[in-house]
Order: structure tokens, then C-alpha cells, then sequence
């Protein structure tokens, strides 16, 4: 349906109209603080809590991890798969440690269940790639938490 | 009969029984380490001590048997805090290695401790610490996790019949070893595993393969011997990765032989045939089943079943046979040397029978006939389900497998049609004495196996077939 506005030919001519917008962005440019800030050159401080990208923690060396089996057990999104092995300086340790982020929700429980403080959420939060990737154990090894 | 108070609670009792019993028969739960209801008591962890009212000192419920007008507490403040204290004095040199150990999770020790314990530690001691010596295929020991129950050393001696466990060595270094440090000789040693109360003997065949939550069970019946002993098949993911005992008192009590326990290794060997076959190449099962109906077309055929079949596998064959190959002979084997039940005789004193089928005696009542030499024949069509050991038949040409094969067992056969295991199909097994037991499905068929019944109708009702069997 059309609606039939009574506008006056000072309306119709549009350059009062347009000034008065540019006013108004004008003035949030130049006067109102900025909420958006210059990503990637600026960045946020999240809080130490943040949970982002996987890591198993590596004490001079070693992995942490005894593949108890507590964090597949405890994972509500069944995203991590081990495999247990025996080596000569290590009872037990995980021959196989992947974590399928896809189906990850970030919940944080495997690192509330660890009993050996071996898997952790660091503070990473730039986790896309061009390919589906399941995080393996070398990928999970390299130390770039700071918790 | 006679009567007893246990909290409260009157209890009818037989004369005999001990406390721990009474209690279990109106649901009260007495924690204990070292008491086993198939084992002599010893009463060496303490832990079971209750009070009885008249009685100074608290009693020991394994080793008390209950009397006429007797009046137990087995949660007064005493009892409690003898328990707490108990569990604290076990837990001075235990590891705490539950994330390494196979027991968390069915552990007495981390169940009673959760249950009975304190969550706090007063000690700041070193624990001892043992060299563990190798102790053969079967067990593996870690002495630091040992809180010297016994129970192996008696489970030794008394059913086992071999004396192979000992504490050496007294007090804070007892030491549970085997005599001399030799590896363990008994065909019973996967039971040490399923006794000890903590991870101190744990099976390497399980090693590290699975956390015991994760793993679902099924009830079921070993196949390994026509004793017919009733076991558990844990699995997880459509893989089983062991298989426990499951209490009988009339069969096979707590116990399973290590042939039988470990007999469901072929149910996922990779050397399996779960695929179609003719000849040596892989097939579907529309072309395999054309390959053998045509071989077995026209010529005279002996049909042969392993008695590792159930009962309702060895009906329909009865049935099958003389549909489709009229006039031929139906045999069954097993065991060369015990091809009746009149053969059959106890292997050992403990659980083994000579016959290591499991249904030769339901065979038998079918009116199934032993193969007691390979009678004259074109063809032949072997049905077995894993466990049977299969007669000669190199040589022969139109040999048809249908069951499970591995592929070197079936490298001469004409064509192989894959079928299920014990642990892959429902049925009834009829045991030495003649009792009929269940196997459970505790896993779908492995590949494209099918269940014996679908291989039937497939044959019956799929092209030639069909002329064949009119």
C-alpha cells in the first residue's frame, strides 16, 4: 500500500535532510568514545580465565599427561579420543592424545577434571584455519599457554 | 531359624553363616578387604570389625559367626571410626597412582575409601617402594599398591591348588611374591586380577586398554569347554577387551580358566575372514553365495557343524540339510578324541573339561551324529562358530566354510561366507550336565558377517537356490 507523505518542497530538495544526518554521524565520530577498537594492530587483555585454544602442559620436557582418561570421560562433547601406552621412563602416557575442537564447546571441563594439571584452555583465542583440523599430540605439546 | 539384631534390624540367620553375610541378606553393607566368600577367613585387614553388644572389644564379622539373640552395630561411632582409621592406615603406603592404575574405578580400596575414609592425610613419611619382578604372561604386579590381604595367597592354595603365592619378609616389608621370584605356573592366574582388591595384580592382556566405567557389559556364558562357566564380556565401541567371570555357586563359582578368559581373542583378530570369499579373493555376498550353491549343486554333500554352534544354529541346519541337499549327512565335530559326551571327562580338578566345544551335549540331544571318519563325498560344507577345531579337509576340492575362519584355516575352502561368533549372536547352550544356558549378543557382527538363520535364507531364496531346494 502506498502511504502518501506530506513532506514540503524545502523537504524535497534533500540538502537540509542530508546536512543534518551528516551532523549526526559527524558527531559520533568526533565526540561520542569509541567502542570498536583497531583489530589486529590493537588488542583486548581478556581475563587469566579465558578459555581458548587447547594445550598439554610439559614439565622439562615430559607431558604431564598419564592418560587417566578422566577429561574423555568428563567431556560433554566426547571431542577428546586417547590412546594409553607404556614407556620406559613413563608407567603410562598417551600414544595417542586428539582433540576433535570442532565439536569442542569450550567448556573447560577437562582441565577442572586433570588430576596431573596436563591439559589446559590457554588464552588463545585465533583458532581459524583453512582446513578441518583435529588437534593431534604434537600440536598439543607445543607450550603457548601461560597458565 | 534362628534370629539376630543387626542395627536394629532382625535378621533370620542359618547356623554357620558369618556376619558379613547376615548383614548383605537385609541390604546392610559391611566394608572388608581381605574376606572372600569362596576363600578361608582370615580377618587381616580389620576392616569389617563391628560392635557386638556384650562383647568388650569390637569383633571382626568375617570371623563372627552370628549367634541366637545377638546384637550388632555396624555403624556406631566405634565401628566409624575404627574404619576411618583402618582405611588411613592402609593408605600410608599406598601410592595414590589411580589415574595409572586398571583397578580405579572397580577398586575396593578407592571405593571403601571414598565410603569409609577422610579426605585428609596426616602423614608426611617416604612410602616403601618395591622392585617388581616379572611375574609371566598373564600377571602384571606392582607391590606398592599391596595392602596384604592374602587373598592371592589363599586363592592359590585353596582353589588353584598350586601354593605359588607368599608373603616374605614381616610387617612394613612384607613383600607378596611368588616363591623364589618364578613366574606364575597356574591356568587359573587371571583370577589374581579379579580377587585382589586393589591394582596390585592387574591382567597385561588388558593393560591400559580401557578405564573400567567405560566399558558396557553383558552376561553371557564362556564357550571355552562344555563346563559352561558364566562370564561377563566387557566391551566398548563394538570391541570387547575382556572378559570376567560372573558368580555361579552351581557352576564355576568366582572362577574362569585363562583359556576361557582369553578365548575371545578371535572374535577380533585381524586375520578373521568377516568378508565374503571365493577362492582367495574377497566377494560380495550375493556372488559368494552363487559360488556355493553352485559348487555344492548336484554332488554329494556331507555337512558339518562345529558343536560350537548353539542349539537354534543346530536346528535350522537340521532342517536346512535335507531341503536343499536331500539325502545327505548331517555330522558334527569338535574336539578330536571326544566326539561324544560319553568321552567327555573333567580336564583338571578345578573347572576344565576335555571337550572344548560348549555344546556337544545339545548336539547330542538333537540326535546329531559325530563325524568319526571323513565319509566319501564331492563337496563339503563346513559350519563352525570360532571355537571348534576344524577336521582335515585340505585336499578336498568344493569346500564351502560358513561360520568364523581365519585366513589361513579356510585358505583351501571354495568360497567362505562369514558368520557369527559366540559373542555376536543370542542363544541357548546346553552344558555337560545338561543345563541350558544363554549367550547374549554383547557386539554386532564384526564386517559383513551375518548371523547363521540370514546365510540360510539367503541360500533358500536367492536364484538357483530356489530349483534346488524343490
Amino acid at each position: 500500500m502506498l502511504v502518501k507523505r506530506d513532506t514540503t518542497a524545502l523537504q524535497n530538495l534533500y540538502i537540509l535532510e542530508v546536512l543534518k544526518g551528516l551532523w549526526i554521524t559527524m558527531k559520533n565520530m568526533l565526540f561520542v568514545r569509541h567502542v570498536t577498537i583497531q583489530y589486529p594492530e590493537e588488542r583486548r587483555n581478556y581475563s587469566d580465565r579465558y578459555r581458548g585454544m587447547h594445550y598439554i602442559k610439559a614439565t622439562n620436557g615430559v607431558e604431564n599427561c598419564t592418560a587417566c582418561m578422566l577429561c574423555p570421560t568428563v567431556c560433554p562433547a566426547e571431542c577428546i579420543h586417547i590412546e594409553a601406552g607404556e614407556r620406559p621412563d613413563k608407567e603410562k602416557y598417551p600414544v595417542k592424545f586428539d582433540i576433535d575442537v570442532l565439536r569442542c564447546c569450550f567448556c573447560g571441563m577437562c582441565e577442572e577434571a586433570c588430576p596431573k594439571d596436563a591439559i589446559k584452555l590457554s588464552k588463545i583465542y585465533e583458532m581459524s584455519l583453512s582446513t578441518r583440523k583435529v588437534y593431534d599430540k604434537d600440536y598439543l605439546l607445543e607450550q603457548r599457554g601461560h597458565k | 531359624m534362628p534370629k539376630c539384631t543387626i542395627d536394629g534390624r532382625e535378621v533370620e540367620f542359618k547356623a554357620g553363616e558369618n556376619l558379613i553375610e547376615v548383614a548383605r541378606k537385609v541390604g546392610i553393607e559391611v566394608p572388608y578387604f581381605c574376606y572372600h566368600p569362596a576363600l578361608t577367613v582370615v580377618a587381616q585387614c580389620r576392616m569389617c570389625a563391628v560392635e557386638v553388644e556384650k562383647m568388650p572389644k569390637l569383633q571382626t564379622a568375617c570371623s563372627t559367626p552370628a549367634a541366637e539373640g545377638m546384637v550388632v552395630r555396624t555403624n556406631s561411632e566405634r565401628a566409624k571410626q575404627n574404619q576411618k582409621s583402618i582405611m588411613e592406615f592402609l593408605l600410608i603406603n599406598h601410592p595414590l597412582d589411580c589415574p595409572i592404575c586398571d583397578k580405579a574405578g572397580e577398586c575396593d580400596l578407592q571405593d571403601n575409601s571414598y565410603k569409609y575414609g577422610d579426605a585428609y592425610m596426616r602423614t608426611s613419611e617416604e612410602r616403601r617402594t618395591y622392585l617388581d619382578l616379572d611375574m609371566g604372561p598373564v600377571i602384571k604386579k606392582n607391590m606398592n599398591r599391596c595392602i596384604h590381604c592374602t587373598r592371592c595367597i589363599r586363592f592359590g592354595t585353596e582353589v588353584a591348588g598350586i601354593h605359588e603365592m607368599v608373603a616374605v619378609q614381616r610387617g612394613n616389608n612384607t613383600e607378596i611374591t611368588t616363591i623364589d621370584g618364578r613366574p606364575l605356573e597356574t591356568d587359573y592366574a587371571g583370577n589374581y586380577a579379579d580377587i585382589c582388591p586393589t591394582g596390585s595384580l592387574t591382567l597385561k592382556d588388558f593393560r591400559f586398554h580401557k578405564r573400567a566405567w567405560m566399558l558396557k557389559k553383558t552376561a553371557t556364558v564362556c564357550e571355552g569347554c562344555s563346563k559352561g562357566c558364566n562370564m561377563e564380556i566387557h566391551q566398548d565401541n563394538n570391541v570387547i577387551h575382556r572378559t570376567v567371570p560372573r558368580a555361579n555357586p552351581e557352576i564355576n563359582k568366582y572362577w574362569l580358566c585363562d583359556e576361557g578368559r582369553f578365548n575371545y581373542h578371535y572374535v577380533v583378530d585381524p586375520k578373521r575372514v568377516t568378508a565374503p570369499k571365493v577362492g582367495a579373493e574377497r566377494s560380495t555376498w550375493h556372488a559368494a553365495v552363487a559360488e556355493a550353491k553352485a559348487r555344492l549343486h548336484g554332488k554329494k554333500v556331507v555337512v558339518l557343524a562345529g558343536t560350537d554352534l548353539t542349539l537354534e544354529e543346530a536346528k535350522l541346519l537340521q532342517d536346512f540339510v535335507p531341503k536343499a541337499f536331500p539325502g545327505s549327512a548331517l555330522l558334527h565335530f569338535g574336539t578330536p578324541g571326544i566326539e561324544t559326551t560319553a568321552k567327555d571327562a573333567p580336564a583338571d580338578k578345578i573347572l576344565k573339561r576335555k571337550s572344548k566345544t560348549s555344546n556337544l551335549n545339545g548336539f547330542e540331544k538333537l540326535g546329531i551324529k559325530p563325524l568319526e571318519s571323513m565319509p566319501a563325498a564331492d563337496a563339503i560344507l563346513v559350519v563352525r562358530g570360532g571355537r571348534a577345531q576344524l577336521p582335515k579337509v585340505e585336499g578336498l576340492s568344493n569346500v564351502i566354510g560358513l561360520g568364523v575362519f581365519t585366513e589361513s584355516e579356510s585358505a583351501s575352502f571354495a568360497a567362505v561366507l562369514p558368520g557369527t561368533s559366540f559373542a555376536e549372536k543370542d542363544g541357548t547352550i546346553v552344558n555337560y550336565e545338561g543345563r541350558e544356558q544363554r549367550l547374549r549378543r554383547a557386539i554386532t557382527p564384526v564386517g559383513q558377517s551375518k548371523a547363521l538363520g540370514e546365510v540360510l535364507m539367503l541360500w533358500l531364496h536367492s536364484g538357483a537356490a530356489k530349483e534346488a531346494a524343490v
